[in-house]
């Protein structure tokens, strides 16, 4: 009896436990944040990693989002001569779930995987306890940058996500549709308010803060060689999707 | 790309996102910066239900602030407007919670007030107000609409349903087709008025023709037409006497049918009638007596009855306007024209104006008055025709050379003499707006002038410019006329300003009035339409 009720919570403590490391990992990475010394240089390379080269994919995504939503909308408001509203509903959904989400998941496709694949390896090549040895604290060095990172360029990449996702709607609505471009335009300016726009930069900037905890963590507590790493990278992409979700449905009741 | 530090391409990507999300910030959130901008008024509804702050306020469907705060006080609703600086608002202007799109969006319209109504200070309260028009009150308004309409079509129903309401129907049918009927009997009865109605007004003309002694032998041929008629009329008296005593003798079919009884006594009582008729005709009774006794009336008879002919066969033949008219259909064309014109005509009175002015001006610097009397003819408002006799007490001027010798020297000298003259001003005007262009005369030489007119033309700016055949400048005058009654004016203005001894101000006054009796005697002349 008390073996199967065992068996049954240790997978919650497990959750719990682990949810606490992750806790721990980013409370010490934000303590090494305001520490010296300052490795500008690292963050930068962080950046581009997380920012820069995870433009082409986010573009991407947010243009085809975009186009998706108005052809979609459209169907459904030419039932009661709503077309209008296309452009709007475009809009809104970018800036306050779209833009963040898809972005959000896309980096963590690209950028994510990597920290934990390179943590890991450097876990199992044991280049951290190296770091140690150096006297270079390694959640310093490795995983504050990329936190950094993460909490920085992602509010950036989707606002150009929202940027092009409209302007992909607008193609559609107003170029393949025949919305008129006054209207489509006017209703937008109409509806979105500047706090959607900002409401979705704040949850991605948690969204960049979660992935990039979870990433890092997964790749720093890596154990089991080669096939670990792979473990960690999977691993650290579906935790950061499924937090990513779950944190996006409270950022939500708490923002709007 | 490749050569591109990290810092660069990271710096790159941070001011690209930057860029864009200023970008939309100042597209979607362009009130966000504005907001603070504006005076607030406050408006109390009875209810504003659907109505949150932010929403916008308009002015004739222009927004012109937004709606800032909403509170509940004393059982009311009391909303505070943030309205744009540069916006007045009439302090009696009304304030309407609307509706707009299928989905309800609430808005507050204001109305525009009165002209006369003083402009509301931040932080007043707009006194009128109209509570919000929802869908809910709306539906109620047509439900009781559509139970007005159900009575209404019931009682209808039992008017006009049923074998009795439709006879009453069918009764109204024929009333109405029988009024038709007559309405078409008594159109041509009226034809007929009409055609009398002509012949009487070709007989009045052939009478203002005989007045005019150019039918003479009409007026012949019907006194010789009265005396044949009355020949014929006593050749018909013998013949009926003929007839009478034959009859007495019972010959013929007649006499023999006078033979019965009864036939006898009907025809006894008729001649008997008949006698009592002619004894009165002889004693001159009756108007067929003294039509048959007097000779005048006979006479007249006569006569009317030759010109009718007359006028009759000539109707028939086509001669004459009456019979053109009857006979001709482009007569008919003609008459129409004719009568259009004098529409044309009787408008163009309605718009013509004369005006009748009289001004003095008085120079400062020559110490003399001119006086001016002025024709205005203004066929339409926006030209007229102005003509002018100026008094000009140095209109003439003498040049006289004088050579003097003195001292062994010959000096010439000019010596200018001023006469009293009358010059005369013909210009034509037009007017487009309130700008006046002038030219013709001035003065007695050619000119060109500019009028501008302000104030509901009260006040009235001019510039004229003439006399450009003098030897030295052309002459410039600048007038303002300001009329402060109806027909009087003052008038000041700086004379040939640009001339080297003769600028001078001056300043005069005149009276101008719109003059109805040459306006009549002008409209009877003939003039060319354009």
């Amino acid at each position: 009896m008390v073996k199967f009720l065992e068996y049954a919570g240790r997978p919650f403590v497990g959750i719990l436990e682990e949810f606490g490391r992750v806790m721990l990992l980013f409370l010490s990475a934000t303590a090494w944040a305001f520490r010296r010394p300052f490795r500008f240089r690292v963050v930068f390379k962080q950046m581009e990693t997380v920012g820069v080269n995870s433009l082409t994919v986010v573009l991407i995504t947010a243009v085809s989002s975009g186009m998706v939503l108005a052809l979609q909308s459209y169907y459904g408001f030419r039932m009661f001569r709503g077309e209008s509203l296309v452009g709007a509903t475009v809009a809104l959904s970018l800036t306050r779930e779209i833009g963040p989400v898809f972005t959000a998941l896309m980096v963590t496709g690209r950028a994510g995987s990597a920290m934990a694949a390179e943590i890991g390896t450097m876990r199992v090549k044991e280049q951290i306890d190296a770091l140690y040895a150096m006297s270079v604290n390694p959640v310093q060095f490795l995983v504050m940058p990329r936190v950094l990172a993460g909490i920085l360029m992602l509010p950036l990449l989707t606002v150009v996500a929202d940027f092009v996702g409209i302007a992909g709607g607008y193609f559609v609505g107003v170029e393949l549709l025949n919305i008129n471009s006054g209207i489509f335009m006017a209703r937008i300016y109409e509806m979105v308010a500047m706090e959607d726009i900002f409401n979705g930069l704040i949850k991605s900037a948690c969204f960049g803060l979660i992935l990039s905890v979870v990433s890092c963590y997964k790749g720093f507590y890596t154990t089991g060689g080669a096939e670990g790493v792979g473990r960690a990278a999977t691993q650290a992409v579906v935790i950061s999707t499924v937090s990513i979700f779950i944190s996006d449905f409270f950022l939500t009741a708490v923002m709007f | 790309m490749s050569k591109l530090t990290v810092e660069a391409k990271v710096g790159f990507f941070v001011v690209m996102g930057i860029v864009l999300l200023g970008y939309m910030a100042m597209k979607m959130g362009k009130l966000s910066f504005t907001r603070e901008k504006g005076y607030d008024i406050e408006v109390v509804f009875d209810s504003v239900s659907g109505l949150a702050p932010d929403v916008p306020v308009e002015i004739a469907g222009v927004e012109v602030g937004r709606v800032r705060d909403i509170s509940l006080k004393e059982g009311k609703a009391h909303v505070i407007l943030r309205i744009h600086p540069d916006i007045r608002i009439k302090k009696d202007a009304k304030a309407v919670i609307r509706t707009r799109g299928i989905l309800g969006d609430k808005f507050i319209a204001l109305g525009r007030g009165s002209e006369e109504a003083p402009e509301i200070r931040p932080g007043e309260r707009l006194l009128h107000t109209e509570p919000a028009m929802d869908l809910d009150s709306l539906m109620g308004t047509l439900q009781d609409v559509a139970t007005d309409i159900k009575t209404l079509s019931g009682s209808l129903a039992t008017v006009l349903g049923g074998a009795e309401g439709e006879a009453t129907l069918k009764e109204v049918f024929r009333d109405f087709q029988e009024m038709v009927r007559t309405l078409n009997r008594t159109v041509q009865e009226n034809k007929e008025n009409i055609d009398l109605i002509i012949a009487n007004l070709s007989d009045f003309s052939k009478t203002l023709k005989a007045l005019g002694g150019v039918n003479t032998d009409d007026v012949q041929k019907i006194v010789t037409n009265m005396s044949q008629a009355s020949d014929r009329l006593g050749t018909l008296m013998e013949g009926m006497n003929r007839i009478v005593s034959r009859i007495n003798e019972g010959k013929g079919n007649l006499g023999r049918l006078l033979a019965e009884e009864e036939a006898m006594e009907n025809l006894n009582g008729a001649l008997a009638a008949l006698r009592e008729v002619s004894e009165k005709i002889n004693q001159g009774q009756g108007t067929l007596g003294k039509l048959v006794n007097e000779d005048e009336t006979v006479s007249r008879l006569n006569d009317t009855l030759a010109s009718v002919q007359a006028v009759s066969e000539k109707i028939n033949r086509g001669e004459g306007s009456i019979g053109k008219l009857v006979n001709d259909e482009e007569t008919v064309d003609k008459i129409n024209t004719a009568l259009t014109g004098i529409n044309d005509y009787l408008q163009k009175q309605e718009t013509f104006r004369t005006y009748l002015d009289y001004r003095g001006e008085y120079l400062f610097e020559q110490e003399w008055a001119k006086s001016y009397f002025t024709l205005r003819v203004q066929p339409r408002e926006d030209k007229y025709y102005l003509f002018q006799v100026v008094d000009d007490p140095a209109g003439k001027k003498k040049v006289t050379r004088v050579i003097r010798e003195a001292d062994g020297q010959t000096y010439e000298e000019e010596r200018i003499e001023l006469e009293d003259e009358l010059k005369f001003s013909a210009q034509i005007a037009k007017r487009y707006y309130n700008l006046g262009l002038r030219g013709g005369f001035f003065e007695s030489t050619g000119g060109v002038g500019v009028d501008y007119y302000l104030l509901n033309d009260r006040l009235t700016l001019s510039l004229e410019a003439f006399d450009f055949d003098w030897e030295d400048n052309p002459h410039l005058k600048f007038k303002a006329d300001f009329s402060p009654l109806h027909h009087i004016y003052l008038t000041a203005g700086y004379d040939d300003f640009i001339s080297d001894d003769d600028a001078s101000f001056f300043l005069g006054a005149g009276i101008h009035f719109a003059d109805e009796d040459i306006k009549t005697l002008i409209t009877q002349i003939p003039i060319p339409t354009d």
